[in-house]
């Protein structure tokens, strides 16, 4: 079943009736989900993404725009006839009841010729817990389950009455770091075996990058930019996006272009075309920055800290936006750490300039290095 | 587990309408149920203000009316000269302002030595004091009768103040309010030689202010509507409670009784709590929702 | 050092709560056990010089008293009739109260009204609703019959003799019924619309989303999640039932009934009061005594059934 948003915005109304200013949550949301996958909305706390998850679950009615659900029409159509299922934040199982009662419920709920028999219901939960492997739990209380537990019983509940869409607010944020990683493999396989579009919320951008064939990056209620979790990172399409996406996030610095050279205070750290000379951000990935003794871009060395497989050379420059500024290279490759000073070279397709004003990107053609 | 869903093609529009239907249909039942029990809730009030403003004839009509023809404002003259009002409310008033002042420091001391002091015996006497909330009061009157008795407190203002001057219950609501205060505020306090009177005055009355504002009334109110004890110790007319004497006043609930009088002097009486409710709504249903007690 | 000027102090800051409650509170205790048990005790008498001797007398007095025998069942009758209409209600009326936005707070406010009243006061207001002013039995007319009977006659049905002379006892008990619900309403409603505000309401979010039906949400949901607060006022209620006393004064004087049989409505706390005053100490300390272990033996077994049925 594919999701179409066309226009969607939602606006509340202030919360001091006299004074204040209404709050644009959502802000013209136009967006295609293709049937099958797996959507990530992503965005920091208040960008509007929970508010986006809640108005195609229906427990949130749109100010304007239009939810579709294949070819119909849901915008008016209130949850429990939309066919969704839907994990809370918190999972909200039912405490008195056990496993088991919890993922029977919405069964329980259908009527007229969906209405099961108690077979049929049975088979169909314990089917549900299965997918999610937590059939031998079904006699416990939410109580006494690990919150990776109660957060499989949240997705068997959600997907035991085998809803169009399946909807599921920040997952994994109630998880600790271990079972972060695992739950959010075990999302990925539970939606490829069903095929149930699905769509989830998270402020966390590995999470969102890691698992989802498509995200969504959102800002303050505006959609930022659509597409492939790699795409988007590659390609960001402004400041916003490359600074949330990535872990240690870009380097950006204040730089200026002056006849077709990208300059960081004195030094020229590479040639572009067809860019106006003007004062630019600079985002530069941590893996473009390369230490070399010929490099081009000189920064403070502060320290450099090995982590296993890499190691992060922790640099300062004058001009960065960042208190630091940071390299990612393989831990094999040695940093004299005896000296003031370090210089990088840049690698040119994780190198960015955005607009000093507009913050937008301002695309480029390499010359040359230098 | 397949996409096949639960909802098939079906009309859209036709359900959206039905679902809009039920939605209206329940919450035009809701409002009725709660309007129609507000209603219920309210008349008794209704009555006894209208009827109090009758005269004696339209209040006997056999066809009642549901305002009154004539505003009789002279039965509420009647009311308070009848009923003697005016002596009742300063003796009610007095009783209750002595009782709630002296009970309030002796709650607050007692709350701050179990909340900050460290002594012996401190839990167990603490545990001794919560058990005595057991106990049904009624257990506790007739010895307190004999011994207002015998310490000649019969029939003063005494009587009706002391016995109920401690409330383990304020005690313990007000602990557990001074418990929240950070023990390190107090310590501060301490190292800066603030005495400890001082840091009681300065710092965790005004943090537990609404805790005493809830006290206060429902003590207040506790003296507006106490009945039982006054008519055992002190229902002479010098010392009666309003209670008692409207009860005294108007012995006659049936019969022949002069009820637009009546209802005047149960409004006057009634009046007093209701104005202090509209003004203090939020402290009398907080101390109501943790002290589970009618004041 | 500081310990020890922590603890002069301390005792210093309870004394006077401790004193009071020694002679209030404690003494109270041991001196009504002690009059329970001495036989026929009264205070003039014992001051008088009289000595009585130790014994079961009061309490065989109490429990044989045909009066005291019908003080319980009134009590009894009241706290089974008004628990379980004022429970439902109050439950209903906070479930409804809790789903609406407009007029939440007005009606909020309008349902707590009678808490702040004065139960006899208002008591007076429902004895001159249900009172029937001029009867003449004779000729079976009167001039007014009160608005309660205005109203059932408005919907066809035949004036009733509620609290006056020839009253039956289950119209009385009628009366009372419908007085000790609507004063029992308000705090009910409080405690269990606070029990539903501080329900998650995704729970409630994920019952909508799973399409269930109010009724189902109502029993399945609302009700085992509210259960500690069901408990709470099932067993406050009780256990104010059971104590029963200053509304029936409110209604009926400090006759306790109809003019024609004072005394008719009597409940154990009104039973303990007249013996008080008659100074017959032992016999009303006895029956203190029987009230606390009846409220004891209740709430015990009100907490057998509700562990059975609070689910966490």
């Amino acid at each position: 079943m594919k999701v179409v948003l066309e226009n969607l915005t939602k606006i509340f109304p202030s919360r001091d009736k006299k004074a204040g200013k209404e709050v644009v949550a959502v802000n013209d949301f136009t967006f295609e989900i293709p049937d099958g996958q797996l959507v990530g909305l992503l965005g920091p706390s208040g960008c509007g993404k929970s508010t986006t998850l809640y108005m195609i679950s229906g427990l949130q009615k749109p100010s304007s725009g239009k939810i579709y659900f294949g070819d119909d029409d849901v915008t008016e159509l209130s949850t429990e006839n939309r066919g969704i299922g839907l994990v809370f934040q918190n999972y909200a199982l039912y405490p008195h009841m056990t496993v088991q009662q919890n993922i029977l419920f919405p069964l329980q709920n259908l009527k007229g010729k969906d209405k099961l028999s108690k077979e049929e219901m049975l088979e169909r939960a314990i089917n549900a817990a299965k997918l999610v492997q937590i059939d031998e739990l079904m006699d416990r209380k939410p109580s006494e389950l690990s919150g990776g537990q109660q957060q499989r019983v949240a997705i068997a509940r959600a997907l035991v009455k085998m809803p169009r869409v399946l909807l599921l607010d920040e997952p994994l944020s109630n998880l600790d770091a271990r079972l972060r990683l695992q739950t959010r493999e075990e999302i990925r396989r539970i939606q490829k075996e069903t095929g149930i579009t699905t769509i989830f919320v998270t402020h966390d951008q590995e999470e969102a990058m890691s698992i989802s064939d498509v995200i969504v990056v959102m800002k303050l209620g505006v959609v930022q930019q659509i597409g492939k979790p790699q795409d988007v990172y590659d390609d960001p399409k402004n400041l916003f996006v490359a600074t949330f996406l990535g872990t240690p996030p870009i380097n950006v610095l204040e730089g200026k272009v002056l006849d077709g050279k990208v300059y960081i205070g004195d030094e020229a750290v590479m040639s572009v075309d067809g860019v106006e000379d003007q004062n630019v951000y600079i985002g530069i990935r941590p893996e473009a920055l390369e230490p070399a003794t010929n490099g081009v871009f000189t920064c403070n060395l502060n320290n450099v800290e090995v982590m296993g497989r890499d190691a992060s050379v922790v640099s300062s420059h004058k001009n960065s936006v960042n208190p630091v500024v940071r390299a990612i290279i393989s831990s094999d490759i040695k940093v004299d750490t005896t000296v003031a000073t370090v210089k990088y070279n840049i690698k040119p397709h994780k190198f960015f300039l955005f607009n000093k004003e507009t913050e937008k990107r301002i695309y480029f053609e390499v010359k040359n290095n230098g | 587990m397949s996409t096949t869903t639960v909802m098939q093609e079906r009309d859209i529009k036709q359900r959206t309408f039905i679902q809009n239907v039920f939605k209206a249909l329940g919450k035009t039942g809701t409002y009725a149920f709660l309007l129609i029990m507000a209603l219920i809730i309210l008349f008794p009030f209704y009555w006894m203000i209208i009827s109090s403003l009758k005269t004696l004839p339209e209040y006997r009509q056999a066809i009642p009316t549901f305002w009154p023809r004539e505003i009789m404002w002279g039965n509420y003259s009647e009311a308070f000269k009848t009923a003697n009002l005016g002596d009742l409310f300063m003796n009610t008033l007095y009783v209750g302002v002595v009782s709630t002042l002296v009970s309030l420091v002796i709650t607050v001391l007692s709350a701050f030595a179990f909340a900050r002091l460290e002594f012996k015996g401190k839990e167990t006497l603490f545990g001794a004091l919560l058990a005595t909330m057991m106990i049904p009061g009624e257990l506790f009157t007739i010895t307190n009768y004999i011994t207002v008795n015998q310490l000649n407190w019969m029939h003063t203002f005494t009587a009706l103040i002391v016995p109920f001057l401690v409330s383990v219950f304020y005690i313990y609501l007000l602990r557990q309010n001074f418990m929240q205060i950070p023990n390190e505020l107090y310590l501060a306090a301490k190292v800066d030689g603030t005495s400890d009177l001082k840091y009681l005055w300065k710092v965790m009355i005004p943090l537990a202010l609404p805790t005493l504002i809830s006290i206060t009334i429902l003590k207040m109110m506790g003296a507006w509507n106490s009945y039982i004890w006054p008519k055992l110790v002190a229902n002479d007319p010098a010392h009666q409670m309003i209670t008692n004497g409207l009860r005294n006043a108007f012995t006659d609930t049936t019969g022949q009784a002069n009820y637009p009088v009546q209802m005047a002097a149960v409004a006057i009486v009634s009046a007093p709590l209701f104005l202090v409710f509209l003004f203090l709504r939020k402290y009398i249903m907080q101390g109501v929702s943790r002290s589970g007690i009618k004041g | 050092m500081v310990e020890n000027k922590q603890q002069w102090k301390a005792w210093l800051y309870l004394s006077p709560a401790i004193l009071l409650l020694l002679v209030f509170t404690v003494w109270p205790i041991f001196n009504t056990l002690r009059m329970a048990f001495l036989n026929g005790y009264g205070n003039m008498a014992a001051m008088g010089g009289a000595t009585f001797q130790f014994g079961i007398d009061n309490f065989l007095k109490v429990i044989e008293y045909k009066k005291f025998l019908d003080c319980l069942k009134t009590t009894a009758i009241l706290c089974v009739a008004t628990v379980p209409i004022s429970t439902t209600l109050a439950l209903l009326i906070a479930v409804a109260l809790n789903s609406i936005k407009p007029l939440q707070k007005t009606l909020q406010t309008i349902f707590f009204l009678p808490y702040v009243t004065n139960s006899i006061a208002i008591g007076m207001v429902f004895a001159t609703m249900f009172n029937i002013v001029g009867y003449n039995p004779a000729e079976g007319i009167a001039d007014t019959w009160g608005i309660i009977n205005n109203v059932i006659e408005f919907f066809g049905g035949q004036p009733i003799s509620w609290i006056n002379q020839g009253s039956t006892y289950t119209a009385n008990i009628a009366v009372m019924i419908v007085y000790i619900v609507w004063n029992a309403l308000p705090f009910k409603i409080l405690i269990l619309l606070g029990g539903l505000q501080s329900i998650n309401k995704q729970y409630y979010d994920a019952a909508k989303v799973d399409g269930t039906p109010k009724a189902r949400v109502l029993t399945r949901i609302t009700i085992p999640l509210l259960s500690p607060m069901l408990a709470y006022v099932i067993i406050t209620g009780f256990i104010g039932g059971f104590k029963e006393y200053s509304s029936i004064i409110g209604i009926f004087g400090e006759k306790m009934g109809p003019p024609d049989d004072a005394g008719r409505l009597n409940t154990m706390v009104g039973f303990v009061y007249d013996a008080l005053e008659k100074d017959r100490q032992g016999l009303a300390s006895a029956g203190a005594l029987i009230l606390f272990v009846i409220i004891l033996l209740v709430t015990i077994f009100n907490n057998r059934v509700i562990k059975k049925h609070v689910h966490y």
